[in-house]
């Protein structure tokens, strides 16, 4: 028989590894969002660079087609992890994360295309950071680096930046995704 | 006062069964995920999963993906249950000294 303190220590034991699968769970899903969205923002990012004209139908195609991807991830993969995707405040969270956004662009303020291609992956990055404080380092690493990249670019390249983000937000939310894949 | 379940006990399976009980009903973990959470080397996970393997606690399932081999762990029902127990022992313990 053991004593109180090594119970104890077995029981904190077993709440730390029960921590460290439900982030590696959190991780897996997160991954797949961020694979998802990185190759659709890398594309959006590359038809403003080519063909600007067609840019506002690229970014809608974009954020239809990442919610909808999204929606598909928690409804194909419901019972693989604790994470509950399928709650409707999730769904409700983002359409407010949404629309805040657009009320910041287009009410508050007037942006033009290299203001909205900065303001969007900062605006996202940031919920990304906020949410490392909770769970997990990776998210926070990806929104920092993706933010600072971003300012780099918004500030020092010139018509090429939606090139350099077509890099930095969707090839780094791919490079991101793999890395929570791995972690 | 319950008994600790032996096989359980042992740190490196007490970590494969927390794992596993982590998880929903039948979903396991692969054996490289298991391994990077635990910590602990090829050889020594392999024995003490082939130690729960035998007690009924877990089933391993190997599989190929593409061409790599995939083992894959899951807790059984039998598994959760005495985990579950060994837990609320546990918890008894920690109690028996407070009153």
């Amino acid at each position: 028989m053991i004593d109180s303190k090594q119970a104890s220590e077995a029981l904190a034991e077993i709440d730390d590894i029960v921590q460290r699968v439900r982030q590696s769970q959190l991780y897996q899903l997160s991954s797949e969002a961020s694979l998802w969205w990185g190759a659709l923002v890398f594309a959006g990012n590359l038809v403003t660079w080519l063909w600007p004209i067609y840019a506002v139908y690229a970014w809608v195609a974009v954020d239809v087609l990442g919610v909808g991807g999204l929606v598909a991830i928690s409804l194909f993969r419901p019972s693989r992890t604790h994470v509950r995707t399928s709650d409707i405040r999730i769904l409700v969270t983002f359409l407010l994360f949404f629309a805040f956004g657009l009320f910041c662009t287009n009410i508050l303020g007037h942006f033009g295309p290299r203001q909205l291609g900065a303001f969007w992956p900062i605006y996202f990055m940031l919920f990304y950071t906020m949410a490392g404080l909770w769970f997990g380092y990776v998210f926070f690493a990806i929104g920092l680096c993706i933010t600072a990249l971003t300012l780099i670019g918004y500030f020092c390249i010139g018509e090429s930046f939606p090139l350099w983000m077509a890099f930095v937000n969707g090839g780094g939310l791919i490079l991101g995704g793999l890395w929570m894949r791995r972690s | 006062m319950a008994e600790l379940d032996d096989i359980i006990h042992q740190p490196l399976r007490l970590k494969i069964m927390a794992a596993l009980n982590a998880l929903p009903a039948a979903t396991g973990l692969e054996f490289s995920r298991l391994k990077k959470l635990t910590g602990a080397t090829d050889g020594n996970l392999g024995a003490h999963i082939e130690t729960l393997a035998k007690a009924g606690y877990v089933s391993v399932d190997k599989a190929f993906v593409g061409k790599k081999p995939q083992t894959t762990v899951t807790a059984t029902a039998t598994g959760r249950g005495a985990f579950a127990r060994h837990v609320a022992t546990l918890q008894e313990i920690i109690a028996g000294k407070q009153s």
